[in-house]
């Protein structure tokens, strides 16, 4: 039996992309604004008792000292109480998750959950570029982003054969995908051949395996199970969630071909709403590079572990596969502000399971969708939530 | 009491420079080829390779060594703890004693004198001497096609038998030396690069001729079977030689092999010298000093039929290339500074873990933590007793990358691998060259280099290189 102690009424994002024109607090406004728009019976931005919001990378990037004071006056609602949550590139939905315990503990009835980034208002090499000359003087100096996970992909190749076509096959599936969603940064579709000729990266991965650097934000609102029917008929429930942690630098790590914090807390996420990967009916999970996806539907159990490759290049992760995947375009296709990525992600579940996915839309037969991230350094950590349209 | 040679070792940096294109850039011509340090190369990494050499050739634990003699005309730091950093990446003995000799191409054979002498005087039983020289020449200077880089290392000891067996090799003879107060290559106070001062005829009839050749007379009088002999152009060693009566000169030879190697120059010819019986003179020069020794080899002494191969080799690099490695070619605008800056505490609190190369290792489970500053607790059992441990110098690659997108000052390709430690430790660390010979599985070595030069400090750390089919 399913948690479902908190509803899921509202949900919405701005167009994705590198939005030089926008301000962080515009971009926020954007958002709320969009989540209020959505709800059925309609909403008053008043009623909203206390926001979460994830911003990761804040006091790096030209935004210091974004708190939790920031939201609310960017929103109209100066005041309210507003906690920032800073978990890597779970931020969002662990933000989500911690305003889903805020109401399931009684202290608020409706919270708004907002995740917004920045990522463009500094060069590519004062932004994630810079990250190789972060960290550890030794330990991590030239680890740029792709470098915490290509070791992944060098050792799945190695161990399980997987190619770069079938790499290749996540970008073009998830590009395709991203071409069909309006919110989504790139509206192009690409070729297994684009993908295999475009620049390379850090080896084995070249630049369409990579989800590129984008501004954006999105926002759901959570109110009590109990009264989710006073703000629409198609209330979408948290069914559960889960949370891991693991060692911080790529040396301490066990396993180069999964990400043990995803197959953690997806255990605990399956535990909790009582399901398990087959009564998954599509799931948003973290692409922020091809081989991430290839892991991530390994590590939730979709596929056993070595078979990530095969499924995808023969298309049992595209829309009308058996477990489709990223239905919105994914981090690759749709972009990657990263408190802003798992609220994001939400959205597309919460569209799903109310068949409002337009093109995108997939057969919603047991009525649970799964959203995961991991990230962090090494992928340190990860937080998969499930929802449901069943009460 | 006499003083023994049990072993040696020599080292070259990465890169070689085609004299003809350091003259194509400025309308002259140039012949033969210059070793010049990679980016992350300099004297300290070129010393920590020699000496590795040489302790391992001679069979000897660094913690076994007494005093370190350095002897290089570019100290990494030019006040600061250059000869301290050598000493804790080679992991001897925090009592270690010695000194450092720099400021001129004649420091080399300070150190060797100065470590005989200390052998001899019975204040030290096992000492080890290293010698070497990267010095960064003026663009446009003719000094720039001659100067090349390296470095020499010697293991010496007492000849009581419980620090040298009787078999091992060679022991050091008489020595002559010359005072005249004279300039050579020369650098100013507060000055980066080297540059020749004299006018080339001045320096070789007044100054240089005169003081070698009456130092190499004095040798000459005894029955010398080899000769390293300095050599600044590649032609005024072929005088000397002349002069002298010299039949074999191995300075020729590692002239060719990577030009003008400065402090290190005597010794590398000297130590390649020693796979043969009978005396090998050295003559070194510079800074108005100059000092000839020998060296009375019995029996070949262990790495030294190996000095050439060691510094054989290497890369090809553009003159741009070369440029952009001595750090005279630079970016413009700011490049992105260390998450972690040189002042930082973490260096202070990480300085021998780092350049010594700890890991933490569980008292329960027996998990090697790395680096243990960061580690309280194992990060398999979560035990919080942990005994610090040197890592193993050699493993495989577990998983790796080759990095192809990089902000300045990196340069790519930056191969960066995940290794499988002898010891069964893991680090993540970069690897040295462009990617092509590492995959999964390869055998690697930890080799000493600089990571970073960050608000003028040097930062240093391992790296890991490929070994070759032929290395063990």
């Amino acid at each position: 039996m399913s948690w479902n102690r908190v509803a899921v009424v509202g949900a919405g994002l701005i167009k994705m992309g590198e939005l030089f024109e926008q301000s962080y607090e515009q971009m926020a406004a954007g958002a709320f604004d969009a989540a209020v728009a959505s709800v059925d019976k309609g909403f008053e931005p008043s009623q909203v008792e206390a926001a979460f919001v994830a911003t990761q990378r804040g006091t790096l990037w030209g935004q210091e000292g974004i708190g939790g004071n920031t939201i609310p006056t960017a929103i109209g609602l100066t005041g309210i109480p507003c906690t920032r949550v800073e978990n890597a590139c779970p931020s969002g939905s662990d933000a989500f998750r911690v305003g889903a315990m805020a109401v399931a503990s009684g202290v608020h009835d409706v919270v708004l959950v907002i995740g917004v980034e920045k990522m463009r208002d500094k060069s590519s090499e004062e932004g994630l570029l810079s990250r190789a000359a972060a960290g550890h003087p030794i330990f991590t100096r030239g680890e740029t982003a792709p470098v915490l996970f290509a070791p992944f992909a060098t050792r799945h190749m190695h161990e399980f054969g997987t190619t770069r076509e079938m790499l290749a096959s996540v970008a073009v599936k998830n590009h395709y995908n991203g071409a069909r969603d309006p919110y989504a940064h790139f509206q192009n579709e690409v070729t297994v051949d684009d993908v295999l000729k475009s620049a390379p990266v850090c080896h084995p991965l070249h630049l369409l395996d990579c989800c590129p650097q984008t501004d954006g934000a999105a926002a759901t609102l959570l109110v009590n199970a109990e009264r989710a029917r006073e703000f629409t008929d198609k209330p979408v429930y948290v069914a559960g969630f889960g949370v891991a942690t693991d060692h911080p630098y790529l040396h301490e790590k066990d396993s180069f071909t999964e990400i043990k914090v995803t197959r953690l807390a997806s255990q605990r996420a399956y535990a909790m709403a009582g399901v398990g990967p087959s009564d998954i009916d599509c799931a948003e999970v973290h692409d922020c590079f091809t081989i991430t996806e290839i892991l991530d539907i390994e590590d939730l159990g979709f596929f056993d572990k070595g078979d990530g490759g095969r499924a995808s290049l023969e298309g049992e992760t595209s829309l009308e596969g058996r477990i489709p995947v990223n239905t919105s375009g994914g981090l690759l296709a749709k972009g990657h502000p990263i408190g802003a990525t798992g609220v994001a992600q939400i959205t597309e579940c919460w569209w799903q399971l109310r068949g409002e996915a337009g093109d995108r839309q997939v057969d919603i037969r047991n009525g649970y969708v799964l959203q995961h991230n991991a990230g962090g350094r090494g992928s340190g950590v990860s937080v998969v939530n499930i929802l449901t349209n069943r009460a | 009491m006499a003083v023994r040679v049990l072993g040696v070792g020599a080292a070259a940096p990465e890169l070689r420079l085609h004299a003809a294109d350091v003259g194509a850039a400025w309308g002259r011509g140039g012949r033969g080829d210059v070793a010049v340090c990679a980016p992350d190369e300099d004297t300290l990494t070129l010393s920590w390779l020699a000496a590795t050499r040489a302790l391992r050739a001679a069979g000897v634990e660094a913690s076994d060594v007494d005093v370190l003699f350095w002897g290089t005309s570019r100290p990494p730091f030019a006040e600061g703890p250059s000869f301290a950093f050598l000493a804790a990446s080679l992991s001897l003995s925090a009592s270690i004693g010695g000194s450092l000799s720099a400021g001129s191409a004649h420091s080399g054979i300070e150190a060797f004198v100065g470590a005989a002498d200390a052998v001899r005087a019975g204040s030290a039983r096992i000492a080890l001497v290293v010698a070497s020289d990267a010095v960064r020449p003026g663009p446009g200077t003719g000094f720039e096609a001659r100067c090349g880089a390296g470095a020499a290392a010697l293991v010496l000891a007492t000849d009581e038998p419980e620090a040298a067996p009787a078999t091992i090799g060679a022991t050091i003879g008489a020595r002559v030396t010359r005072t005249r107060p004279f300039l050579d290559r020369y650098r100013g106070d507060g000055e980066v690069d080297n540059r020749d001062l004299y006018d080339a005829r001045l320096f070789r009839e007044e100054i240089f001729l005169p003081v070698v050749n009456e130092v190499a007379e004095a040798l000459a009088a005894f029955d010398v079977r080899a000769w390293s002999l300095p050599d600044p152009d590649g032609r005024l060693g072929a005088v000397v030689a002349r002069k002298a009566g010299a039949a074999e000169t191995p300075s020729a030879t590692v002239y060719a092999a990577i030009g003008d190697a400065g402090a290190a120059a005597p010794l590398l010819g000297g130590i390649a010298a020693m796979d043969t019986a009978g005396l090998v003179a050295i003559v070194a020069t510079g800074g108005g000093r100059t000092t000839g020794l020998l060296v009375d080899v019995a029996a070949p002494v262990p790495g030294a039929a190996t000095t050439l191969q060691s510094i054989s080799g290497g890369a090809t690099a553009s003159y741009a290339e070369a440029l952009r490695a001595r750090g005279q070619l630079l970016p413009v605008g700011e490049t992105i500074p260390m998450g972690v800056p040189p002042e930082s505490a973490m260096f202070v609190r990480g300085a021998d873990e780092m350049l010594g190369l700890l890991g933490g290792r569980c008292v329960d489970c027996g998990t090697i933590s790395t680096p243990p500053s960061i580690h309280p607790h194992c990060i398999n059992c979560g035990g919080p007793k942990l005994e610090p441990v040197a890592l193993s110098r050699g493993g495989r690659v577990h998983t790796f990358v080759v990095n192809q997108t990089m902000p300045a000052p990196f340069v790519a390709p930056l191969p960066i691998a995940v290794l499988d430690m002898d010891d069964g430790s893991r680090l993540m660390l970069q690897a040295i060259g462009d990617g092509t010979d590492i995959e999964i599985g390869t055998r690697v070595e930890l080799v000493l280099r600089k990571y970073a030069h960050e608000r003028g400090v040097p930062v240093y750390g391992f790296k890991a290189r490929a070994k070759k089919d032929d290395e063990s």
